[in-house]
């Protein structure tokens, strides 16, 4: 689609002015190169992998493992999980339109999990090898939306009312029941173990959140291989109609104790996959987060921190990849999880570039980015699209409208810490 | 509101727009309500199959006042595959987003143009634009303006409008 804006207004002024003008033209943030598209495409695919088991876990997490004071083995999958059917992928999907391959655990999954890098042994002693998915990833996640809260959508505020905390009690007296000590715990305590719920409905809001996500990732991976993407703004635009067409799914807190069913988050709250997880999430893995432990000091008191949480800027679109690729903080954890996944495309074009396998994680790193900035687009273009005007639209004031929106948007990279000036080139890695 | 939402403003738009009235005929007999208004255009078939499905069939048929922002069948068209269908396998969703078309009172396009911005049901504010002979709600141009019903108002829009 070529969209001739620019001949309707006069040129944007803004220091990423040919950012803009490409999102008006329909474009990504990210130059479309085939380059480009290769690298987020191969992180997609071996993002999707793991993300499989993340919202199987998390969602296991949140309905079973729920208030157990010592989760010891709350990344042990059960096979009940394992098969658990994604809504959205398989023949019965709910939307049948990512839905090729089976609803259960993906099969490069499973073999991971049965042998990883080394070799089969149990479960155990992978789990303490660490030679598995790395679960604190997504925990890590979760910890950032709970911890930003307030980021829009009515799940966060629900968690403070009367009736989520009504339905909560109701769970942590069940769940605890014939548990004089955690019960007496809980009379003295019992904002600690409300707490402690609302994490776990971000668990499930975050699980109910990927398990779209994944098979979307898969079929953008298969739709490359067959030919059918062939540049970034058609990933992007795949992105997009993703977001519409589950924008209405629920989001709700569901716990299983002894076999019955409480709600405590229902699906009558009418809380919707668009705005209390996928925007939500957005913001604070993308944008905000924390600071990682260990990466780097910060002097609040010289204001090197945001005073704001809304102004914090740690997420992956400003990561500097080196000090983030140490070891044990959770985007290293991540970029671990795809590496065992990588297509062979990307494995043979980083040992092209810099020092090849050693620097293959950073190298991953940086593409992984540039596959975020990717679906920050996609976000983006999908708000514009929601609450603003096409983009050939007739009216000069309505894409002077759509302009405003582009601009404020990029305003927010034009902090020194943001990358969109490193992936405009190729040689960022 | 989220931050990624914050910076979306409302603009006053100058271009002129024709507003239509394709159901003023039904104006001539006993005044109608919401539903019966709806239910009798061809143009809202998509959006009285998703109020039956939310279950809000009742709720609008009851006295009201409300002011309705009705999309047309051509709106909800606009909005990419699978979008629609898992709205409506999915009823309290739906509800939300259908509400967010709602207005509590009966608010002509005088009393719009006087307010500026209204409280949907679903509980978010909606800009309205009438400033420049146009009629705008927030991003959607109102069509068919000030049809009356028995029970409220309705306005015709050409986009669904959502949250945000």
């Amino acid at each position: 689609m070529t969209i001739t804006t620019a001949t309707k207004i006069p040129p944007s002024t803004h220091e990423f002015a040919t950012v803009i003008h490409r999102l008006e033209a329909g474009g990504a943030m990210l130059p479309d190169t085939p380059e480009n598209l290769m690298q987020i495409i191969g992180l997609y695919k071996a993002y999707a992998v793991p993300m499989d088991f993340y919202w199987r876990d998390l969602l296991y997490i949140a309905e079973q493992v729920f208030l157990d004071p010592l989760p010891a083995f709350k990344y042990f999958l059960p096979q009940e999980y394992l098969d658990l059917a994604n809504h959205y992928a398989g023949d019965d999907a709910d939307l049948r339109i990512w839905q090729k391959g089976a609803a259960s655990a993906h099969p490069e999954l499973l073999e991971f999990m049965e042998k990883g890098r080394s070799a089969k042994m149990p479960k155990i002693f992978h789990h303490l090898l660490h030679d598995r998915i790395n679960m604190e990833f997504a925990e890590a996640c979760m910890q950032a939306m709970y911890w930003q809260r307030g980021m829009g959508g009515q799940f966060d505020p629900y968690l403070d009312t009367e009736e989520y905390k009504q339905n909560a009690d109701r769970a942590i007296k069940a769940y605890f029941k014939g548990n004089p000590a955690m019960l007496g715990l809980y009379k003295l305590f019992p904002e600690m173990f409300i707490e402690q719920v609302r994490q776990m409905s971000y668990y499930s809001n975050l699980g109910l959140f990927w398990e779209v996500m994944a098979p979307v990732f898969f079929e953008m991976s298969d739709l490359y291989d067959a030919g059918k993407i062939k540049s970034v703004p058609d990933a992007m635009n795949f992105l997009v109609n993703g977001i519409f067409a589950v924008a209405g799914r629920p989001i709700y807190h569901h716990v299983y104790i002894r076999g019955e069913l409480f709600e405590i988050i229902p699906k009558s709250c009418g809380f919707t996959w668009l705005y209390e997880a996928a925007l939500p999430y957005v913001e604070a893995v993308f944008y905000r987060t924390a600071p990682f432990r260990g990466t780097k000091s910060y002097n609040a008191q010289a204001e090197q921190v945001p005073g704001e949480q809304k102004d914090f800027h740690y997420g992956i679109l400003y990561a500097d990849v080196n000090p983030v690729g140490s070891a044990g903080i959770p985007p290293t954890l991540l970029m671990d999880d795809m590496y065992h996944f990588l297509p062979q495309y990307l494995l043979d074009y980083y040992e092209q570039h810099c020092r090849g396998k050693d620097d293959m994680l950073i190298q991953l790193g940086v593409s992984f980015q540039r596959s975020m900035y990717c679906v920050t687009s996609a976000v983006i273009q999908a708000l514009r699209g929601a609450l603003l005007y096409p983009l050939d639209d007739p009216n000069p004031l309505h894409l002077q409208a759509n302009r405003d929106f582009f601009e404020s948007q990029i305003d927010r990279f034009k902090r020194p810490e943001a990358r969109l000036r490193d992936i405009q080139s190729q040689e960022y890695r | 509101m989220t931050w990624l939402w914050a910076s979306v403003k409302t603009y006053s738009f100058a271009q002129p727009t024709a507003l239509l009235n394709p159901l003023s005929i039904v104006l001539n007999n006993s005044m109608p309500n919401i539903v019966e208004i709806a239910v009798s255009n061809d143009s809202f078939t998509t959006l009285v199959a998703a109020v039956q499905a939310a279950g809000l069939v009742e709720a609008l048929q009851s006295p009201g006042p409300f002011t309705v922002f009705a999309p047309t069948d051509e709106a909800f068209a606009q909005l990419p595959p699978g979008t629609v269908q898992t709205l409506v396998q999915n009823p309290p969703q739906l509800a939300r987003i259908l509400k967010f078309h709602v207005v509590m009172g009966k608010l002509t396009q005088a009393d719009l143009a006087r307010l500026k911005t209204v409280t949907s049901l679903e509980g978010s504010m909606i800009p309205v634009n009438c400033e420049n002979n146009v009629f705008e709600v927030k991003n959607a141009t109102v069509v068919a303006a000030d049809i009356e019903a028995d029970n409220g108002i309705i306005h015709v829009i050409d986009r669904v409008i959502l949250m945000g």
